[in-house]
């Protein structure tokens, strides 16, 4: 299930990116129809919150396992190629109503969750034999699932968002393997970064 | 000048077709095309020749390549081939350095290479110049670095550029933390050579430039360099066959040169009498059909990856590859006791049908191997095998022309049982009470070679001698290994034997003739000595026959269960060395030496008695101290069991220490295993067990140690016994102080028998006031009345009793308590007062407070003198009712003796012992309170006046209501 998950999603997002997608387009009318499958849960923010706090927790552990497991010069040159250079990062307004704080971490998340499928696939290749981290990044992809799941229930419960226009990042399929490398370290860089800051704002 | 001429118009008629053709051919090449393999830095160049005058023609190109500039050739090659008419020729150069690194320049040119047109050689001109750039394509981004995910071989070098659109004259590059040499290209190009690259990993190494380390852009380049190890020659290569149907060729690859982004090793096989070749799908195995007609193969392995190629080449017969499968069907038939049929079956392989075959026996940890030759099914007998015996036998074939064995194919089996070959091993231990005997049988357990089976039972036999009709037969079951039996009389003739399924075994027979007790004292015992191999001894042969000896002896210890050995020996045997995995050294083990009667009688012949190994003893012995004298003292052990020590006492050792330096006559001296040196001195007799420690220093301190001695060595040299000669001069006080001890303890006896004597004269409890020494104070005012009262001489009017004195007394069960902590109005007080008849009679009255003695001694809580009840008697109740009265009475001149001298004159004076408030002072006034506050230890006495001591009716009146008693108290 962990496969497909890791490796159908990104393939699904990478089918349907598109260069420049970098944008986020208006999110749905509040009038449009917003349905959910399953019935949200009573404490929809609570858990929200946990779930960041869980992959706050976490975020930083992740990290050091992926430059660790690069190689070097990647430990050792963590500001230059592992900085947070992630330019088409979505962005985030902590002080925004809660709505729309919600609405940019739905992005944030999709955002996320497509670059760690990305990062767990090439992973795959690139470090067959770094366990942990693969199991890391699963884990991590698995607790970004459910939180985009949460936050979608939210929007949709209590907003009726029913549909936010997310962007991803750039497909590192076509990429050189330095390049792979790289873009996940900063990926990941990001990620400790933005998950903090989300963290705190919820 | 004419011939001249002619010649000179001749030789240019000829040559004008020749140069004609060479204007034709000597013309450029055409459409020289260059195109970029990136990846593998290759430039591919196309080209094709116009106006070819034959179909066909060999011709010579000359290609040159230059970099960054046209003028820097940095390439010439020669190449040679034949050209079609409209044909595209191919050339593909490798460059060392990524083509993304420089612009670089090609140009051709050629000539004809015919050896028939040699005089046409002519170069054409060169093709005008074609640029290849492939930084054009880079843009504007940000600096890169070429070639990216290079794949190179193990040991070669490699040249990496770092290309930037700046002037960067900084920048370095690292492979694993090592920087790379750097050269400057131009302006914006750096190159970097690494040189003998080693292979660090499959998934290829980081490879990292920087411009400057402190400036961060986060458009840093670096890329991965993939070093595969170099192909090796495949190993081992070989085919076989085990169907005829199938060839399986086997090798060894060598080192793995596949890296995870190229892999690119693979092999394949050629046979190069059929001119097939196949792919091999795996890197050290590969198959290949049989042909039918085909007998003999010539292969080559070919092995090859993205560097290199190798090969390997193999001929061989088919028939002499065949490696037979696995027999199968192996049984066993006809399995008796000792004998065995085994018989299998093999793989056909159609003509080839004989085959060596090898059968392997494994049983009774041995195996014997045979070979037999076989058609398809084989058969071997197996004889001489061992009755009730688990075998493994197993068998592998190989063909006529051996190539290989066929795995093993195998099967247990077990011979028959028969009955067991060898009589039980069978000792005994005989005790005889009271004319019967109580024997117990021993027997060892028979080997599985003897026994042939497992052993069932054991069947015991016992036939009295003198009454032979008397028989008994008792069947032990197994694995018993002995049993008791209580015999009439010593007499008998006992048979074992052990029976398995198959059978009994023979006879074990042995004749038991009397009490073995009698022979044992008989016998004396003899001390043995233990060796590395066990314990030696050797023995008298007896003057009659005999068939052979037994040793037997306890393997545990004598005061547990004896767990009874014995050995066998033959009828020759005069000397044995016993062992046994149970003797433990330290231990004493008593061996007895038998002679067996060609009766099968066992006699005794001998006892032995020894240590394995002999130890030091562990504890020395208690030693205890006698006959002290000035110069000597005596040690004695006599408690010590020299028979119960790890080893055999051979003596003592005595040790002594002092602070003298010289030793004792017959000491030596020694040090011990502390350092500390000391005297000592030897006893050789072990049953020596005093010692008297002779010409000492008197009043001298010694330290001695008695300590046993065995073979091993002497005992611990601790602790040591402390002991002080006696002192010169001791007798003389003795002499002085037995006496005085003794007449002081005359003395003691003396006073304790004369003590009540002792008491009276000198402690009285009642002080006679003849002796007081008040008479000595009083002697300035004596006179001639001046006497002492008798108590006889009071003749008591009334009694009353105050404060009947019952809890007091409960209260002072003989402990003597405070005064000031007693409530004196508790306080007894007999009045001896007449009463208001008889006031005016006369006669003295006098009242004694005793309380000093009261105090003392509760029990005589009255007043002294007058031994009264605390009953008042008849005829004194009024009295008793008013005590105030009395108080009243006292108050005018109660220090006077009122009928003896005149009032206001002592005559009589009762001093108190303490001065009282209540009667220091005879001018304060009396209180009427019966309280004698603050209470003493010491009561006063007193005498009063008969006359005062009778008051005035009113003074009664008043009196009689001042009461201090409790009513419930008052009597009558």
């Amino acid at each position: 299930m962990k496969v497909l998950a890791a490796g159908v999603v990104p393939l699904l997002l990478v089918l349907h990116w598109k260069h420049g997608a970098g944008s986020p387009l208006p999110i749905t009318p509040v009038n449009a129809t917003c349905v959910t499958r399953h019935p949200c849960h009573s404490n929809l923010m609570s858990q929200i919150r946990n779930q960041l706090v869980q992959l706050n927790s976490s975020a930083n552990a992740l990290f050091i396992l992926y430059y660790t497991a690069q190689g070097e010069p990647f430990p050792s040159n963590l500001d230059k190629l592992c900085g947070p250079n992630v330019t088409d990062f979505p962005p985030f307004h902590p002080n925004g109503t809660e709505k729309a704080r919600l609405v940019e971490l739905y992005r944030i998340i999709a955002y996320l969750g497509a670059s760690l499928g990305n990062i767990t696939r090439d992973q795959r290749t690139l470090n067959p034999h770094a366990v942990g981290l693969h199991g890391k990044l699963n884990a991590t992809a698995d607790t970004l699932r459910g939180l985009l799941s949460n936050v979608h229930c939210r929007l949709c419960s209590k907003y009726h968002v029913a549909r936010v226009e997310v962007a991803y990042g750039p497909d590192t399929s076509d990429k050189d393997v330095f390049q792979k490398k790289k873009m996940g370290c900063q990926l990941l860089g990001k990620y400790k970064q933005v998950i903090a800051l989300l963290a705190q704002a919820f | 000048m004419a011939p001249m001429a002619v010649f000179q118009a001749t030789f240019l008629l000829a040559l004008l077709p020749l140069s004609a053709y060479q204007s034709e051919v000597s013309s450029e090449p055409l459409s020289l095309n260059v195109s970029i393999s990136s990846a593998q830095q290759r430039l591919h160049l196309q080209w094709s020749v116009h106006n070819l005058t034959h179909p066909e023609l060999k011709m010579a190109f000359q290609i040159e390549i230059s970099r960054i500039k046209k003028s820097n050739v940095i390439w010439v090659e020669n190449y040679s081939t034949t050209v079609q008419q409209n044909q595209t020729l191919h050339w593909t150069w490798e460059s060392e350095l990524p083509l993304e690194c420089a612009t670089h320049f090609v140009r051709i040119r050629g000539k004809e290479d015919d050896t028939w047109a040699a005089q046409q050689r002519v170069w054409s001109s060169w093709s005008s110049w074609v640029k290849v750039d492939a930084q054009s394509l880079l843009g504007q981004g940000p600096p890169h670095i070429f070639p990216i995910d290079k794949l190179v071989e193990e040991g070669s070098n490699v040249t990496i550029c770092y290309v930037s659109r700046h002037n960067e004259s900084n920048v370095s590059c690292l492979l694993h933390g090592q920087r790379i040499p750097r050269e400057q290209l131009d302006t914006h190009v750096s190159v970097f050579t690494l040189t003998n690259v080693s292979f660090i990993s499959t998934w290829g190494s980081n490879l990292y430039c920087e411009n400057d380390p402190d400036i961060i852009t986060g458009a840093e380049p670096g890329t991965v360099l993939f070093v595969s190890k170099v192909l090796e020659e495949p190993k081992g290569f070989s085919c076989e066959t085990r169907d005829f149907g199938t060839l399986n060729c086997t090798w060894d690859p060598g080192s793995d040169t596949d890296v995870w982004k190229y892999p690119s090793q693979r092999y394949a096989l050629f046979e190069s009498f059929s001119g097939k070749k196949k792919s091999c799908e795996q890197k050290n195995w590969c198959t290949w059909q049989v042909a039918q007609d085909s007998q003999m193969y010539n292969f080559t392995l070919i092995a090859e990856n993205y560097f290199r190629k190798r090969s390997v080449n193999l001929l061989f017969n088919l028939a002499h590859r065949v490696h037979p499968m696995t027999p199968f069907n192996v049984l066993f038939e006809s399995v008796s006791t000792t004998n065995a049929t085994m018989t299998w079956k093999v793989h056909s392989l159609g003509n080839f049908s004989t085959f060596l075959c090898q059968v392997e026996l494994h049983g009774e940890g041995r195996a014997i191997q045979h070979n037999a030759s076989s058609q398809v099914d084989g058969q071997y007998f197996f004889s001489g095998l061992a009755p009730a015996t688990e075998y493994a036998a197993r068998v592998r074939c190989a063909a006529k022309h051996f190539w290989k064995w066929s795995e093993w194919a195998g099967q247990n089996f077990s011979t028959l049982q028969a009955a067991p070959s060898k009589a039980p091993d069978v000792w005994r231990s005989v005790r005889s009470t009271l004319g019967s005997c109580n024997v117990t049988l021993f027997w060892k357990p028979l080997s599985k070679s003897q026994a042939h089976g497992e052993v069932l039972f054991y069947s015991v036999a016992t036939e009295n001698q003198d009454r032979l009709s008397s028989s008994k037969l008792f069947s032990i079951p197994a694995p018993a290994n002995g049993t008791e039996l209580s015999l009439d009389g010593c007499s008998h003739q006992i048979r074992v034997t052990a029976s398995n399924g198959a059978g009994a075994s023979p006879e074990s027979v042995m004749v038991i003739a009397g009490d073995p007790g009698n022979q044992t004292a008989e016998v004396k015992e003899e001390r043995i000595r233990g060796t590395e191999d066990g314990v030696s001894m050797s023995w008298k042969p007896p003057a009659g026959d005999v068939i052979g000896y037994v040793v037997d002896w306890c393997d545990g210890p004598q005061e547990l269960s004896c767990d009874l050995q014995w050995e066998n020996l033959g009828p020759n045997a005069t000397s044995t060395v016993i062992s046994s995995d149970a003797f433990r050294p330290g231990v004493r083990y008593n061996f007895r030496i038998y002679g067996i009667s060609p009766e099968r009688t066992a006699y005794l012949l001998a006892r032995k008695t020894g240590y394995s190994q002999e130890l030091a003893p562990a504890n020395n012995p208690r030693v205890y101290i006698s006959n002290l004298t000035l110069h000597s003292f005596t040690l004695s052990w006599t408690d010590y069991a020299t028979d119960s020590q790890p080893g055999f006492i051979q003596g003592y050792r005595v040790y002594l220490r002092s602070k003298e330096e010289q030793c004792p006559p017959g000491f030596t001296k020694a040090v011990l295993p502390d350092n500390s040196v000391c005297c000592k001195h030897d006893i050789d007799n072990p049953e020596q067990k005093t010692f008297v420690v002779e010409n000492l220093q008197p009043g001298s301190f010694y330290e001695f140690l008695v300590t046993p001695r065995t073979r091993a060595g002497e005992g611990p040299a601790h602790p040591f016994g402390k002991v002080t000669t006696r002192e010169q001069h001791a007798h003389a006080l003795i002499r002085i102080i037995l006496p005085m001890v003794f007449l002081l303890l005359l003395l003691t006896v003396l006073c304790y028998v004369k003590s009540q004597w002792m008491k009276e004269t000198c402690y009285p409890d009642i002080p006679d006031p003849y002796k007081s020494s008040v008479l000595s104070l009083l002697k300035p005012k004596e006179n001639a009345h001046l006497t002492i009262m008798s108590a006889h001489d009071c003749i008591p009017d009334k009694l009353e009793v105050v404060n009947k004195p019952e809890g007091i007394k409960a209260q002072f069960p003989g402990a003597r308590k405070s005064l000031a902590e007693t409530d004196c109005t508790k306080h007894d007080y007999i009045y001896l007062l007449p009463t208001e008849k008889s006031s005016a009679g006369p006669g003295p009255g006098i009242c004694f407070e005793n309380l000093t003695y009261n105090q003392a001694a509760p029990d005589a809580g009255f007043c002294g003198p007058v031994p009264a009840p605390h009953t008042a008697p008849p005829g004194l109740g009024d009295l008793l009712t008013a005590p105030g009265n009395l108080l009243r009475s006292l108050e005018p001149s109660y220090m006077n003796s009122p009928g003896e001298t005149p009032a206001g004159e002592t005559t009589l004076n009762y001093v108190s012992q303490v001065a009282s408030p209540t009667s220091g002072h005879k001018d304060s006034p009396p209180t009427n309170s019966l309280e004698l506050a603050p209470c003493s230890e010491y009561r006063m006495q007193m005498a009063v006046p008969l006359g005062l001591a009778s008051p005035s009716p009113n003074e009664n009146r008043s009196l009689s209501s001042m009461s201090l008693l409790d009513p419930g108290e008052h009597r009558g």
